[in-house]
């Protein structure tokens, strides 16, 4: 199950086209992304009787995210307002989009129009190689928007490739831990680059 | 021998580079990795890394007979357990 010698895909998708969410606030949406970040509403789909028996009508709305990558939401007519309150802390968290942008003058613009409006920016974090800013939509969705700290190496990869090779052999045996996957990650390391390591001088 | 690996990309090669200043520890390269081994603790002051805190908690690429005992916002601490992965 090591990634080294598999046959290796096609790799021919190309980015998001679109992520698509349930709203039951049009009003607020629009206005969270249309009128105080300034994403271009780009294509709406309306829908009379189209949907299931329950929810037959609806508006699918879509806005311009960068580089032809869409945010859509689905309002359905006549739905009573749904959320779940039960999530815990740690799926709210874990579930979120993430939109990119370049540079930290963009960022911080971004921040800017949030911090302006009734959706303040939540946190602001230097991660290990991004930058971020968080926010929870109007519909309870988090968001965040994110600039590259540093360029992404060869040797990220093959350590994402070597930290995912070693979950798998983790994750398929019982009770699996960080310190047994330290330890399964570095006899794949030891295997895989297993010859005469070479001195280290610090300039 | 306890050995940490540490990525050798710039973020996390200052770790390497303190913790090498135990004359007890040796830093060599395999691969894209540091590695960073003592016959005992290997132990890094955080204050002397001096990098910020989702580098410092995301700078353990793996740990080979040793466990990780100590990380917080002081210190890193790999101690031998003498058992291999």
């Amino acid at each position: 199950m090591s990634s080294p010698g598999q046959d290796v895909l096609a790799h021919t998708v190309r980015g998001v086209d679109h992520a698509a969410f349930p709203t039951f606030d049009p009003r607020a949406t629009i206005t969270f992304y249309r009128d105080i970040l300034g994403f271009p509403v780009v294509h709406a789909t309306c829908a009379l009787g189209w949907g299931p028996g329950d929810h037959p009508d609806f508006i699918h709305f879509f806005f311009d995210i960068g580089s032809g990558d869409r945010l859509a939401f689905f309002y359905y007519f006549g739905v009573e307002p749904y959320r779940d309150t039960g999530i815990p802390d740690l799926l709210h968290r874990a579930r979120h989009l993430a939109i990119h942008v370049d540079t930290e003058d963009d960022l911080l613009e971004y921040r800017r129009r949030l911090d302006a409006s009734d959706w303040p920016c939540e946190l602001q974090v230097r991660h290990e190689t991004v930058e971020s800013i968080y926010v929870t939509d109007p519909n309870g969705y988090l968001m965040e928007i994110t600039r590259p700290l540093r360029a992404i190496t060869v040797e990220d990869d093959i350590d994402a490739n070597l930290s995912v090779d070693a979950l798998m052999e983790v994750a398929a045996e019982p009770d699996p831990s960080l310190e047994k996957f330290f330890a399964r990650k570095a006899k794949l390391i030891s295997e895989r680059y297993a010859g005469e390591p070479e001195p280290v001088t610090f300039a | 021998m306890t050995t940490l690996f540490v990525l050798d990309v710039a973020d996390f090669r200052p770790l390497a580079e303190v913790a090498g200043k135990d004359p007890d520890v040796t830093v060599r390269r395999r691969g894209p990795y540091l590695e960073v081994a003592a016959p005992g603790l290997i132990r890094i002051d955080r204050n002397a890394v001096g990098c910020r805190n989702a580098v410092w908690y995301s700078a353990v690429a793996a740990v080979k007979d040793g466990r990780v005992s100590r990380w917080d916002k002081s210190e890193l601490v790999v101690e031998p357990t003498g058992a291999g992965g």
